[in-house]
C-alpha cells in the first residue's frame, strides 16, 4: 500500500541514506536487506512485515559480492521500498509478501542499472581534470557526487514505493492460491541460504552439514 | 583523514575508480604537508587524483602510507611507483576477507538468530556488532600502520592475520549457512514428509547452483506467482 505522505518523505530519506552507506559513506552495512527492511517496517508501522520481507530478501542477496566494477543488484533502496509498501498489506496476505519479495528483486536491478548511471555520470562530473588541482575543487566534486547517490537511491525509493505500493492496493480483488506462498518462499530462502557454502568453499561440506544436524535438532525439539 | 576515508568511494567512477575519493581523504595531510606552497599542494593533489583502486577499508592503509611519502618528501615517481604496487594487493585482499567471508558469516549469523526466535533487535545488533568490529579495526588500523610504515608497508600487511581471520570466518559462516537453511524450511510450516524432501532438493540445488540461485528463485516466484492468479480455484 502507498504510505501516507509524510511517511513516503520518511521513507524516501531512510531510502536515500542506505544508498548511501551501501558504497558512498560508510559501508557499516545498514543497507543489508534485513536491517534496511526491518528500519523501513518500523517507520511505516509494521515492524513484522518488514523482519519477514527481509529475512527472505537477506537469503536472497547473501551470495551479492560487490566486487570492483561488477554488476551486482542494489538491496537497500529496494528493501526499503519493499517493506514500506508491504506494512500496509494485511498481515495474512501471503501474495502482497510473494509480490513485494518478486517486486524488490526488480527493484534491485534496476537500482543496480542507477549506479552503473551514476558512476558512468561520476566519470564525467567527479573526475578533475589532469594536472594540478586546487584541494577545494577536489572536495567540492567528491560531495557533489556524494549527494547526487542520495538523491538516486531516494528517488529509486520512492519510485519503488509508489508502484509497488499502487500494484498492492490492486491485490484485494484479485483471486490468488494462497496455499503454496509461504512454503515456496521458505523453499527458496532456504536454497539461496544453502547457495552460501559456495562462497565458503565445498571443502567447508562436513561444518555446513554439522549446522544442518543442529538446525534439525533444533526444529525437533521445537 | 580517518573520517574522510569512510567517504573513499563516495565518487566512484569507471574512469579513476576511487581516485577522486583518495585524494578527497589526502586533502587534510597535503595541505598540513604543504601549507607554505599552495604550487605544490596543487600538484600532489592532481596526482593523487589519478587512477586508483583499493577495498574501501584498506583504502586508509594506502592513504595513511601515501601522507608519510609525501611527508617525508618521497619523489612524486616513487609515490606513483607505491599507490601501482599496492592497489592489486589491498584490493585483492580486502575482496576476500570482507566481502567474501566476513560478511556473509555475519549476515549468516543475523539470519540464524532471527529464524532460532531471537527479536530482530538482537540479531541486528550482533550482525552489526561483529561486522564492524572488523570494519572499524581495518580502517584504524590501516591508516596508523601506513603512517608508521610508509614504504614499508607491505611487510605489515604480510603480517597481518587476514588470511586466518578469513579461514575462521569461513568456518563459521559454512556451519551458519547449514543452520539457516534447515531452519529456513522450518519456517515454511510441518507439511510432512513430501516437503521434508523439498527442503532436501532445495538445499542441494542451492549449494549446486552458487550464486545463480538468485536468477533460480527470482523465475521459480515469478512463475508461483503467475500459476497462483491462474490457477486460484483449482484444488
Amino acid at each position: 500500500m502507498i504510505p501516507e505522505l509524510p511517511t513516503l518523505l520518511l521513507l524516501g530519506l531512510l531510502g536515500g541514506l542506505l544508498a548511501l552507506d551501501a558504497t558512498a559513506v560508510g559501508q557499516f552495512m545498514l543497507s543489508r536487506p534485513l536491517i534496511a527492511a526491518g528500519l523501513a517496517g518500523m517507520l511505516a508501522g509494521n515492524p513484522e512485515g518488514g523482519i519477514v520481507v527481509g529475512v527472505l530478501l537477506e537469503a536472497i542477496h547473501l551470495a551479492v559480492l560487490p566486487v570492483g566494477a561488477a554488476r551486482y543488484p542494489e538491496a537497500g533502496p529496494a528493501a526499503v521500498a519493499a517493506a514500506g509498501a508491504f506494512a500496509g498489506a494485511p498481515a495474512s496476505s501471503q501474495v502482497a509478501l510473494l509480490v513485494s519479495v518478486v517486486f524488490m528483486l526488480g527493484c534491485g536491478w534496476l537500482g543496480g542499472r542507477s549506479v552503473e548511471w551514476m558512476r558512468r555520470t561520476n566519470a564525467r562530473t567527479a573526475v578533475p581534470p589532469e594536472g594540478p588541482v586546487d584541494a577545494g575543487t577536489v572536495e567540492r566534486l567528491h560531495l557533489r557526487a556524494i549527494g547526487l547517490d542520495f538523491v538516486r537511491g531516494a528517488v529509486v525509493t520512492l519510485a519503488g514505493l509508489l508502484v509497488l505500493g499502487t500494484i498492492l492496493e490492486t491485490l484485494g480483488w484479485i483471486p490468488f492460491r494462497q496455499q503454496w506462498t509461504r512454503p515456496a518462499l521458505a523453499l527458496c530462502a532456504a536454497a539461496a541460504l544453502a547457495s552460501s557454502l559456495r562462497l565458503f568453499g565445498r571443502r567447508r561440506m562436513p561444518l555446513f552439514a554439522a549446522g544442518a544436524a543442529a538446525g534439525v535438532l533444533l526444529l525437533w525439539l521445537r | 583523514m580517518l573520517l574522510r576515508s569512510f567517504a573513499v568511494q563516495g565518487s566512484w567512477n569507471y574512469r579513476t575508480l576511487i581516485g577522486t575519493g583518495l585524494a578527497f581523504v589526502l586533502v587534510p595531510a597535503l595541505r598540513h604537508v604543504y601549507r607554505d606552497d599552495p604550487a605544490r599542494l596543487r600538484q600532489a593533489v592532481g596526482r593523487h587524483a589519478e587512477l586508483f583502486n583499493a577495498h574501501p577499508y584498506l583504502a586508509a592503509l594506502a592513504a595513511g602510507a601515501i601522507a608519510r611519502l609525501e611527508a617525508d618528501g618521497v619523489p612524486p615517481e616513487t609515490v606513483a611507483r607505491f599507490k601501482a604496487a599496492v592497489r592489486g594487493s589491498l584490493g585483492s585482499m580486502g575482496d576476500r576477507l570482507v566481502w567474501l567471508m566476513w560478511r556473509p558469516a555475519c549476515a549468516l549469523l543475523m539470519v540464524a538468530l532471527l529464524l532460532a526466535g531471537a527479536g530482530w533487535w538482537i540479531a541486528a545488533a550482533a550482525f552489526l556488532v561483529a561486522y564492524n568490529a572488523l570494519h572499524l579495526w581495518m580502517r584504524a588500523w590501516g591508516l596508523d600502520a601506513g603512517w608508521r610504515e610508509g614504504l614499508q608497508v607491505a611487510r605489515t600487511l604480510r603480517e597481518a592475520p587476514f588470511e586466518r581471520l578469513g579461514e575462521r570466518a569461513g568456518d563459521a559462516g559454512a556451519v551458519l549457512s547449514g543452520f539457516s537453511a534447515v531452519l529456513a524450511v522450518g519456517w515454511g510450516g510441518d507439511h510432512g514428509w513430501p516437503y521434508a524432501v523439498l527442503g532436501l532438493a532445495a538445499l542441494a540445488a542451492g549449494i549446486a547452483l552458487g550464486p545463480r540461485i538468485r536468477w533460480v528463485a527470482a523465475a521459480a516466484l515469478t512463475a508461483l506467482l503467475a500459476a497462483g492468479v491462474v490457477l486460484p480455484n483449482n484444488p
